[in-house]
């Protein structure tokens, strides 16, 4: 389970967070979306430990990110938005690398790596070196990573980005079976129609702050209105197109 | 296994695949030995010119007829004199002869003066020993003229002789050969600090540019951790740069014409073995510097611009050593880079070293090395290091 309590965050003198608190509990999918630079990857970064806020805290299975980062990092896996894979390595060394960092070897951690390659259908090019692999063979590889750990809870920044159709649905089915194995599942977008399809809850971000959270049901009664986009669009209104808060967030 | 050595492996093996890392740490080091290999066969192939000479020294010559008396002392010290058949000053210009002798038009009196001119072209590294000979041999004919002259008149030999000089040949050459090898510890810093470079620029630059450090923190493990692990492969790295370059130099010295040049004794396997406690403090202290370096900095090119001049500041010590070698006391030996100059400059010609210098040295640049990567751990906690600019 995350739980994230009245966050504040600043660049400078850019208020990137400005007091966001939401809850995504286990077995569940809770979809953050919101416009571009709206702060939701500066909120997941809190989350999976690498940014501290100036206020606030996030807890991951009641551990503290700030306070207890070891803990936090073992029960996460996280698939970034910049994916970030190393040219000259193969798809197996990564995920083998990160196993490492976790403290698996030998013959459980291969076994894993065989597992996630048949799971992820990487098995033409897990031998591999990742220089040149397309948006769908970095996005696998990134994802087989962040999972080699087996961690409850999954973070997911745009997992669908730049990926074609066949690809994308193949995701959904993943991000829909993580919720059936009883996983926390966060996942950011700003695409509104694929966190209708998935999330149980969705938490509509705008200019660093909540503008509206519940499960799909709870948006349309709130609204008064019945598609996802359009709760979207009012929620967010005036706000879309911001500038970017956060140079390198979307 | 530890989370260091899982750092380290990972970033042997990635860089191991690198070219520009690769080339960086077995290429680049014989760059030095090529180049002074180069250095002291020419200018052994040049200063040893007469040395392997057969026979008398043939010397070009105008108006021999005129100077009979000292054509008659050059042929008892195995000289020739060569009559010649053009322009001297044209024949030295195109490389002819090294120098030639013009002898007066017409013959001087018994008690006159000789006028003797020698044309010769000084830029010619190559006339450089033919023209000491000949001036030894001009020299040697004069003092034997004024000597019979004042014994003439009656003064004794011991008065025109007062002093007995006996030239130590090898004086020169020997000198010639300690600057050559002054030479070699600039090249051991440039490696020093050039060694590990693209692994450091990769590992933490180019992890930042990118996106690679944000998930690779995202793990487990402790920000210390990591760069102590990217520092270890730097280090390695650069080792590998220096043992490299000191087997090139190993070999050059055992291949390049030295009893001609009159080289020193270059320094066996043993005594250079030597250089590695020396500059094994020098090599953490690179690397720690070019972390710091890549740390600080905003993108790639900015770190390589930096990274690219880092080694001529220490070198600069170096190269001013060459030619004014000093006597190293406590104070110079504790100065990063410089202290390991001197000491380095000791074991190539084979002197006699202090341990207590090679002690004060070494721990001194390890806390300045401890220092820097302190800064470096402060650099790798702060947020902005783990996303590209």
């Amino acid at each position: 389970m995350i739980e994230v309590r009245d966050l504040h965050k600043s660049f400078g003198r850019v208020s990137a967070v400005r007091g966001v608190s939401f809850t995504a509990n286990d077995g569940e999918i809770t979809g953050v979306i919101g416009p571009n630079g709206a702060g939701k990857t500066t909120i997941l970064r809190h989350i999976y430990t690498v940014l501290s806020p100036d206020s606030g805290t996030t807890l991951v299975d009641g551990f503290d990110a700030r306070l207890e980062r070891r803990q936090v990092q073992r029960r996460i896996g996280v698939l970034p938005d910049v994916r970030g894979l190393y040219p000259r390595l193969t798809a197996r060394e990564h995920v083998r690398y990160f196993g490492a960092l976790h403290g698996l070897y030998g013959e459980g951690l291969e076994r894993r790596i065989e597992e996630l390659m048949h799971t992820l259908v990487m098995e033409d090019f897990i031998d591999r070196r990742t220089r040149g692999f397309s948006r769908g063979q970095q996005m696998k590889v990134a994802l087989a990573r962040a999972l080699v750990h087996e961690p409850h809870n999954v973070l997911l920044d745009e997992p669908t980005n730049g990926l074609d159709v066949a690809t994308s649905r193949a995701v959904r089915e993943l991000v829909r079976r993580f919720r059936a194995e009883g996983r926390c599942v966060l996942l950011s977008s700003h695409i509104m129609q694929e966190v209708a399809a998935l999330a149980d809850r969705i938490v509509i971000v705008a200019e660093g702050r909540i503008a509206l959270q519940g499960t799909p049901e709870e948006l349309r009664r709130a609204t008064g209105l019945v598609d996802l986009e359009e709760i979207f669009m009012a929620a967010t209104a005036g706000r879309a197109e911001q500038p970017a808060l956060l140079a390198g967030d979307d | 296994m530890p989370t260091v050595a899982v750092v380290f492996l990972k970033e042997m093996v990635d860089n191991l695949r690198d070219r520009r890392s690769i080339a960086m740490a077995m290429i680049y080091p014989l760059i030095g030995p090529l180049i002074l290999g180069m250095m002291i066969s020419f200018v052994a192939g040049s200063l040893s010119a007469g040395a392997g000479r057969a026979g008398p020294m043939v010397i070009p010559a105008v108006g021999i007829e005129n100077a009979p008396a000292l054509a008659q002392y050059l042929s008892e010290h195995d000289a020739v004199l060569k009559p010649l058949g053009e322009e001297p000053a044209e024949l030295v210009r195109r490389g002819g002869a090294p120098f030639v002798l013009v002898l007066p038009q017409k013959q001087a009196s018994a008690d006159g003066a000789l006028e003797v001119r020698l044309v010769s072209d000084a830029s010619r590294l190559s006339s450089v020993v033919p023209i000491a000979e000949m001036m030894d041999l001009l020299h040697g004919f004069e003092h034997e003229i004024a000597t019979r002259r004042l014994q003439a008149l009656g003064v004794p030999p011991e008065i025109t002789s007062p002093l007995h000089i006996e030239e130590v040949n090898v004086g020169r050459a020997i000198s010639l050969g300690a600057t050559f090898l002054n030479m070699m510890p600039p090249f051991f810093i440039f490696t020093l600090f050039l060694g590990g470079v693209y692994l450091t620029l990769d590992t933490t630059s180019g992890e930042r540019e990118r996106g690679s450090f944000e998930p690779l923190m995202i793990n487990p493990v402790s920000r210390s951790e990591v760069l102590f692990g990217k520092f270890g492969a730097g280090v390695v790295f650069t080792l590998i740069a220096l043992s490299v370059q000191m087997l090139a130099f190993w070999t050059m010295l055992h291949l390049v014409p030295r009893a001609s040049l009159g080289l020193m004794t270059p320094p066996g396997v043993f005594r250079l073995s030597l250089l590695l406690p020396i500059c094994l403090p020098l090599a953490l202290f690179a690397v720690a510097s070019q972390i710091v370096i890549a740390a600080v900095t905003r993108s790639l090119k900015e770190a390589q611009t930096y990274l690219g001049l880092l080694p001529l500041v220490p070198a600069i010590a170096g190269m001013l050593l060459v030619f004014a070698p000093v006597n190293l006391h406590s104070v110079l030996a504790a100065i990063p880079t410089f202290g390991q100059t001197v000491l380095m400059g000791q074991v190539i010609r084979s002197e006699s070293m202090s341990w207590a210098m090679i002690g004060i040295s070494g721990l001194a640049t390890l806390a300045v090395t401890m220092l820097l990567l302190a800064i470096a751990f402060r650099l790798y906690e702060r947020e902005q290091i783990l996303f590209p600019h």
